[in-house]
């Protein structure tokens, strides 16, 4: 087998590369001293207490668990129907997607008061517990990632004589043999990402506690959103590294993708958001108008930013023919998903604890930073602002994950060039 | 089988915060932190009533209630069911525990309990004084705690701090599956509530409002299960909660008892904390 049957997106780190890569390095570094600082003094450091106890990591995990479907679907859905659209995007979305799951999955330490105490969910588990499969399928989801980006590329790793090839060697019966794994392992990939977003969700929608949260509708909307962003997600990695890689993407694949998006994006954002809360908004209201007010309007700027900024502006620039056929406006649109998602994830915490059940004053004490006879220790509604610390950890965990994408593109051939061992023999021409 | 519940009568209530200080105390709750809260139900801030005076034309329709509210040890207890590591549990006495050396202070509890009785650790915890005024398992930072039910006092035969030091005896522990307890005397002769029903929780506290009680039976630091002989509630059958009168000879009764049990009923044994 020839070496030029894939190819490298990053062959060296220019100078560009080199200060992308300083620039990783620096968020990491001050993400890992936040955390050793969170660590000494306690999550006081963070914005979360008593009646708002979940915060921005919870919420990014959310959203990164989201981000970590788009790739592995993609790539995976066309395999399992002996199908080769989207080729060109398979190793760079699964690469994508084992970023994500790390990110999310690492998101949870610092959020863990006791972090050296998590061996506990292997030791003494409780089944009802969502958490618990939550753990479990996260971890196993970021397992197949990374089985299913090596058998991807395992074959070229060893064409380029790659030490990641792990001995395998590049032979045709190997790469015939590959092909049904690719096949099965993209029959376990689909309902492994259906029910990691599921799990997910059901971590909120089983809790008759927090408001809104218990919806049975949290679960579906946790895979629309997941397809919404993780496609989303794909498409702005996949034109970034276009420009400023050697990876190529596909124009028309790349349109075709942004159709899907706007597709996903009406049934998330229209189609699903409009079943959730026509509803309420019908039992609690008597007029028409007012009814039709309470269901188009929404209670907090997260709601905006989520339905406006990252739900409708996207959808009508991908919905026109002539706009969409444009890489900055799929990208812009792409980007704009992502970033509404993002507060579609707020917005679910906030909803779970800005209001107290029991509100009676003086209220619920909020712990931390006692500090004497004078401090007001109650309050009778949860209130939230992330710290400089959180941020800062969060930030360092996501570099990470940009870490994970650069070097995929650096080490592992993320592009085939020509077609003729895509899957079961075919020979789409490519590029 | 023993299924410890607390029966609280909103009606003897005075709001006066002996139970929350004592449960501070028992407990060595952390500053800034609360286990067990007294709520006013009435105005927008504690102890203000709503309404308005009726002087000078007002509606004369001022009102307030104090609603205490701690764990509310649920039977069908969310926080136990999404613990991930089995460190939140139902004990077979019915109480819901934590175990802190196990609790990794994931505060998927506090998400869970929808009454937020749950607290957590934000930093060290720090007591008055330091070495705290309780006899209890310390808890480090980092994980999640709350009402036990006194557990460390219950297994000794002594009711709650919260319920011994109630002035108004207002507060009744008892188990909930022997039918002669007074508190299930209580929950069958009153008109009782659990807080937010709707949830589906199954609390096993209940709020007496309407018609007030005759309250806690004994004055004994003791469980009314511990006392030598159970209290004259459980031979007087139905006529004896409504009876007032009744309430007073059966007080007396009750402390005459547990003094014959114990040498001096107001100091608790050796392990059961310094809140006298």
């Amino acid at each position: 087998m020839a070496a030029d049957s894939s190819r490298i997106a990053i062959p060296a780190f220019g100078t560009k590369g080199k200060l992308w890569l300083g620039l990783l390095a620096t968020f990491m570094v001050a993400g890992l001293a936040a955390w050793g600082y969170q660590l000494t003094t306690g999550l006081v450091a963070t914005g979360m207490r008593n009646v708002f106890s979940w915060g921005l990591y919870i919420m990014m995990f959310v959203l990164f668990v989201g981000l970590s479907a788009g790739g592995l679907i993609i790539s995976s859905a066309p395999k399992f129907f002996h199908s080769h659209r989207y080729e060109g995007f398979a190793r760079l979305g699964v690469l994508v997607s084992l970023a994500c799951i790390t990110v999310a999955g690492l998101l949870i330490l610092p959020d863990i008061g006791r972090p050296e105490r998590l061996y506990q969910f292997f030791t003494s588990p409780d089944f009802r517990s969502p958490m618990v499969w939550d753990f479990g399928i996260v971890i196993l989801y970021g397992v197949l990632n990374l089985w299913y980006l090596w058998l991807l590329t395992r074959r070229d790793l060893a064409a380029r004589g790659s030490r990641l090839a792990l001995g395998i060697a590049d032979t045709d019966a190997g790469r015939d043999r590959d092909r049904t794994l690719m096949f099965w392992t993209a029959a376990l990939a689909l309902p492994t990402a259906v029910a990691l977003h599921s799990v997910t969700g059901w971590i909120f929608a089983t809790q008759i506690g927090r408001g809104d949260w218990f919806s049975p509708l949290v679960a579906p909307v946790f895979i629309a959103k997941a397809l919404v962003s993780g496609l989303g997600l794909l498409l702005v990695v996949s034109v970034l590294a276009d420009r400023l890689t050697n990876y190529e993407v596909d124009r028309e694949e790349l349109t075709s993708l942004g159709k899907i998006l706007g597709v996903f994006l009406a049934l998330h954002v229209v189609y699903l958001l409009a079943a959730e809360r026509l509803p309420h908004a019908w039992a609690n209201h008597f007029e028409f108008w007012a009814i039709t007010g309470s269901f188009l309007i929404g209670e907090s700027v997260y709601f905006w930013l989520w339905t406006v900024v990252g739900g409708a502006v996207p959808l009508v620039m991908l919905m026109i023919p002539s706009l969409r056929k444009r890489v900055s406006v799929i990208f812009t649109a792409s980007l704009l998903a992502v970033f509404g998602t993002m507060f579609e994830g707020i917005r679910l915490v906030f909803t779970g604890y800005e209001v107290a059940n029991i509100d009676l004053p003086p209220g619920i004490s909020v712990g931390g930073e006692y500090a004497g006879i004078t401090t007001d220790i109650w309050a009778t509604a949860g209130a939230y602002t992330p710290t400089l610390v959180e941020v800062a950890v969060t930030l360092g965990i996501v570099a990470f994950g940009a870490l994970i994408v650069t070097l995929g593109l650096k080490y592992v051939p993320i592009q085939q060039v020509d077609g003729q061992y895509v899957t079961d023999g075919g020979t789409q021409e490519r590029q | 089988m023993t299924n410890y519940g607390l029966v609280i009568d909103q009606e003897r209530c005075i709001g006066c915060q002996a139970c929350a200080v004592s449960c501070k105390q028992e407990n060595n709750v952390p500053m800034g932190q609360f286990w067990n809260r007294v709520l006013t139900e009435g105005g927008d801030k504690i102890d203000t009533p709503s309404g308005g005076y009726p002087e000078d034309g007002g509606s004369g329709s001022l009102d307030m209630q104090y609603q205490p509210t701690a764990c509310q040890h649920c039977e069908n207890a969310p926080c136990v069911k999404v613990c991930p590591v089995n460190a939140t549990y139902t004990r077979d006495d019915g109480i819901v525990e934590i175990d802190y050396d196990k609790c990794i202070g994931c505060r998927y509890c506090m998400a869970a309990c929808p009454y937020n009785a749950r607290v957590f650790n934000w930093d060290e915890p720090e007591q008055m004084p330091e070495e705290g005024t309780g006899d209890v398992a310390a808890r480090p930072q980092g994980v999640v705690e709350k009402c036990t039910f006194c557990s460390h006092r219950v297994d000794e035969g002594l009711d709650p701090a919260c319920v011994v030091n109630c002035p108004a005896d207002a507060r009744i522990f008892g188990d909930l599956d022997d039918e002669g307890s007074t508190v299930s005397k209580y929950i069958n002769e009153y008109e009782t509530d659990q807080l937010l029903e709707d949830r589906g929780t199954d609390p096993k506290t209940h709020y007496i409002s309407g018609e007030m009680s005759p309250g806690r039976p004994q004055t004994s630091d003791k469980m009314e299960s511990e006392l030598d002989d159970v209290s004259p509630w459980s031979d007087g059958t139905e006529d004896v909660p409504s009876d007032a009168d009744g309430s007073d000879s059966s007080d007396s009764g009750g402390s005459h008892h547990s003094i014959e049990g114990d040498a001096d009923p107001h100091v608790p044994a050796v392990g059961s904390g310094g809140d006298d």
